[in-house]
């Protein structure tokens, strides 16, 4: 008879097979990374600018992220989708604080007809008016959009005090931006950090060598080698904020603190830390708030990594009446990892859960491709993710309660709420 | 060319078995024959509801997400209309937890009234999080009981109204459990580097002794045919107007579906299809603009939906439509037009196939319409497509009387 009650035995994961990219240089500082492992026709390309939203000003960074496609003096922007679309190329442009990435997914045999179709794009940008018009229009109808969102509202609202100490990370969209656009300005962005600031690609697909020789040779002649700079330091502005949206439903919450990203010594552990507060289905917030109480859809905390610092944070949305029983929930989940020992069971099921997902990260060239640059951004390599586990393996209830009282101390976090 | 094995266990369980050697993991993908259109009318957003349920303890297992937390994995599922889909991801070597834990809960649930009582707020949550704090959020609660007359298509997973959710009993619960979750109901579909003799030795074990069950006649109230275009404007306090054009097509499982996907390819899929260059690029009447279809199982509805530009009228769009839609229906379109979308289509699906939880939800999807090798004829349905099928059925579907436009008017805006 089968006993159901009884959990099948389990076998813990000591060891993951990572797949290296190759690496070849293009220039001196400029690299491309290389994942051939790839067993069906998909193949995907992507270019890294040192363009993001830090380096400009009102807007300026995003406006000509989205006008890389806006026709030069030979095409027209639709006949630059039409020859994409004959390629079957999808294109996707993506901006961050430090970066800004466009990348493109389609069939190994298109990636080098559909690159250079992109590169003569991207390098020619004529910034016509009627486009700019276009898409500061549009750009503008979706910030009000936004406005109407409690996420948003206390998204931004988090920003501007997680980054106090910083103007170029604190600014934040206002109508402003939409009203004071000058294609000068535009063009200069451009030139400064697109035509001069590509500093990494990333190949995945089965393509030949030929093919890579040929897209370093074509990108080789673009780039110029970068020395990129970020700020350190940044600190954020303790205490809480309330943003009033009248007729929400839902009040939004964010709340969180600077922190650190893989290069700091207690990183990994404090991945842990983090998992068990928030970032599983099974966490404590999870248990806490939503299974338990039924505040919310869904609530959840993390680690966001940039090149000099991380933020930590937890971010939810909930029934309005149930903002201020929700921030002391919180509270006292945190409070009770800062005294109360984790138990071994807690902390094993935790540590087995970790193990799957970075088995599963390394699962397929696409997935394994993103590990590595995610370890690679911080000079690291699939090393990182080896200490990673023989980190897990060693990981105490002691030192998940030192951390949470190292890094988790309630006066410190900013609280910021809309709705 | 996706390789599968099919077995079937003598309580009806279908099972289809995907062998990947690349992988270290497995997927267990369970579909259950059940969706959104079978509530009756009164109790709407159950199947949804229910699915919450599912993670709420089994029979003899408390508590579903530890165990396979513990093993490695995660889980997940959704509902639509149609269907309701879950699935678990973990390390391949503890294949057997996913089993344990999957076999169990369609054997039994719990039943806690706790389990209920929460999740019926948290689905309350989701609700307002998902379709009323959002702006444009509740457009499909009105779209679909302007297009759809009759059939259950007219109410959206989440539900008609919160109040149907807040009502749900324990009585409610466990009826519609013994009525739609058994092996005879449920496709099964495992994927990951097994041979086939260990998956039917695993999946006999943990799911032959289920009680078969009855799988449940499906008797839907069919649409009637559409004979009048149809029109709503709600006012809502959003920052722009927005416009939904919804026109009746065929069911998945008609030949013409294949075609109407491409219609609306054609229409408005990407920067260079027709609406986006003509009334976007062009006439810069609308903000965004695209065309699309529902994929429902039974008769679906192919939308075009957008928002205007500021001083732009609903009058100027519709007669800029129609125009796109006029020169569709009395021209063929070009080879090299249709080559396009094709590649677009055969890409796409490139890219699906890569994930193995993919090809697993999608296996499963496919042995529901009929066979599962129908995930390996598609591309063929694609390629045989010709300008001449794709003129027929614009004529056939881009009518105003098998039209209905939902527009929603910008109030107070937040300028």
């Amino acid at each position: 008879m089968l006993n159901r009650s009884q959990q099948p035995e389990l076998q813990a994961i000591h060891k993951i097979d990572f797949v290296k990219p190759q690496q070849f240089d293009i220039t001196s500082t400029v690299k491309l990374y290389f994942m051939k492992e790839v067993a069906n026709d998909t193949a995907r390309f992507d270019l890294y600018f040192d363009a993001g939203t830090v380096k400009g000003e009102k807007g300026i960074p995003s406006f000509v992220n989205s006008l890389l496609l806006s026709g030069t003096q030979d095409k027209s922007s639709t006949l630059i989708h039409e020859q994409i679309d004959a390629l079957g190329g999808f294109m996707e442009s993506g901006i961050s604080f430090e970066s800004a990435v466009t990348s493109m997914f389609c069939l190994r045999e298109n990636v080098l007809p559909l690159m250079h179709i992109l590169i003569d794009a991207i390098q020619n940008v004529a910034f016509f008016e009627r486009e700019i018009d276009e898409l500061v229009q549009d750009k503008k109808q979706g910030y009000l959009m936004n406005l109407e969102k409690v996420s948003f509202l206390a998204q931004r609202g988090f920003q501007q005090r997680l980054f106090h100490t910083s103007e170029n990370y604190s600014k934040v969209a206002n109508l402003d931006y939409y009203e004071t656009v000058s294609s000068s300005k535009l063009k200069s962005f451009y030139r400064e950090n697109y035509l001069e600031g590509l500093f990494k690609v990333v190949v995945v697909g089965n393509l030949e060598q030929d093919a890579i020789d040929e897209i370093i040779d074509t990108i080789g002649k673009w780039s110029k080698p970068t020395t990129r700079e970020f700020e350190t330091n940044i600190q954020n502005l303790p205490g809480n904020t309330h943003i009033e949206k009248e007729g929400a439903v839902q009040t939004a919450i964010r709340l969180g603190k600077i922190l650190f990203n893989k290069t700091h010594e207690d990183y990994n552990d404090f991945v842990v830390l983090n998992t068990v507060l928030g970032d599983y289905f099974g966490s404590r917030l999870m248990s806490n708030i939503r299974e338990d109480k039924g505040y919310t859809y869904g609530i959840g905390s993390m680690l966001s990594e940039y090149n000099k610092f991380g933020y930590f944070m937890i971010a939810t949305e909930v029934a309005s009446a149930f903002k201020d029983a929700t921030l002391k929930e919180i509270k006292f989940e945190i409070e009770k990892l800062q005294t109360e020992l984790i138990s071994e069971d807690e902390l094993a099921l935790v540590k087995n859960y970790l193990l799957g997902q970075l088995l599963k990260s390394a699962d397929g060239p696409y997935s394994m491709m993103d590990l590595y640059s995610s370890a690679q951004i911080h000079g690291f390599d699939f090393e990182f993710y080896n200490k990673c586990i023989e980190d897990l393996h060693k990981i105490t209830p002691e030192r998940i309660k030192e951390l949470a009282i190292k890094y988790l101390n309630w006066d410190e976090m900013t609280i910021v709420t809309a709705g | 060319m996706i390789e599968f094995e099919r077995f079937k266990l003598k309580n009806g369980l279908t099972v289809l078995f995907h062998k990947d050697v690349t992988t270290p993991m497995v997927v267990i993908n369970t579909l259950y024959d059940v969706g959104a259109r079978d509530e009756s009318e009164d109790k709407t957003g159950f199947a949804h509801l229910f699915e919450h349920l599912m993670f709420g303890g089994s029979i003899n297992i408390p508590d579903f997400d530890a165990p396979l937390q513990n093993a490695g994995g995660e889980s997940n599922a959704f509902t639509s209309n149609d269907i309701t889909n879950y699935y678990d991801v973990l390390p391949a070597h503890n294949i057997e937890t996913g089993l344990w834990l999957e076999s169990d809960r369609m054997l039994s649930l719990a039943f806690t009234e706790k389990s209920l009582e929460v999740q019926r707020n948290v689905v309350i949550e989701e609700f307002k999080q998902r379709y009323l704090n959002q702006p444009y959020g509740d457009v499909w609660l009105e779209l679909r009981p302007l297009a759809y007359e009759k059939h259950p298509y007219k109410w959206a997973t989440i539900g008609k109204e919160i109040s149907h959710i807040e009502n749900a009993t324990m009585e409610d619960v466990k009826a519609f459990f013994h009525k739609h979750y058994n092996p005879s109901n449920a496709i099964l579909c495992i994927a990951g580097n097994f041979e086939l003799e260990e998956i039917k030795r695993l999946v006999e074990k943990w799911y032959g002794d289920i009680p078969a069950g009855i799988k449940p006649a499906r008797i839907l109230d069919k649409e009637p045919k559409q004979k009048e275009f149809r029109e709503q404007i709600i006012e809502r306090s959003v920052p722009s107007d927005a416009f939904y054009y919804a026109f009746k097509m065929p069911e998945r499982r008609d030949p013409a579906y294949y075609i109407v996907d491409i219609l609306s390819d054609a229409l408005g899929r990407e920067k260079s299809s027709r609406l986006y260059v003509s009334i976007k690029k062009e006439k810069q009447i609308a903000s965004s603009i695209s065309a699309y279809i529902t994929g429902s199982l039974d008769d679906g509805l192919l939308i075009i939906s957008g928002k205007l530009n500021p001083g732009k009228t609903f009058e100027e769009l519709d007669e800029a439509l129609w125009e796109v839609i006029d020169e569709m229906k009395k021209t063929t379109i070009s080879k090299e037009e249709l080559d396009r979308l094709l590649i677009k289509i055969r890409t796409e699906k490139e890219f699906q196939e890569e994930g193995l939880l993919n090809r697993a939800m999608n296996l499963c999807t496919f042995e529901l319409l009929g066979d599962a090798n129908g995930i390996n004829e598609e591309r063929e349905i694609y390629q045989s497509i010709t300008p001449k099928h794709i003129h027929h059925y614009a004529n056939e579907i881009l009518k105003q009387t098998n039209c209905s436009l939902l527009k929603v008017k910008a109030i107070n805006n937040a300028e």
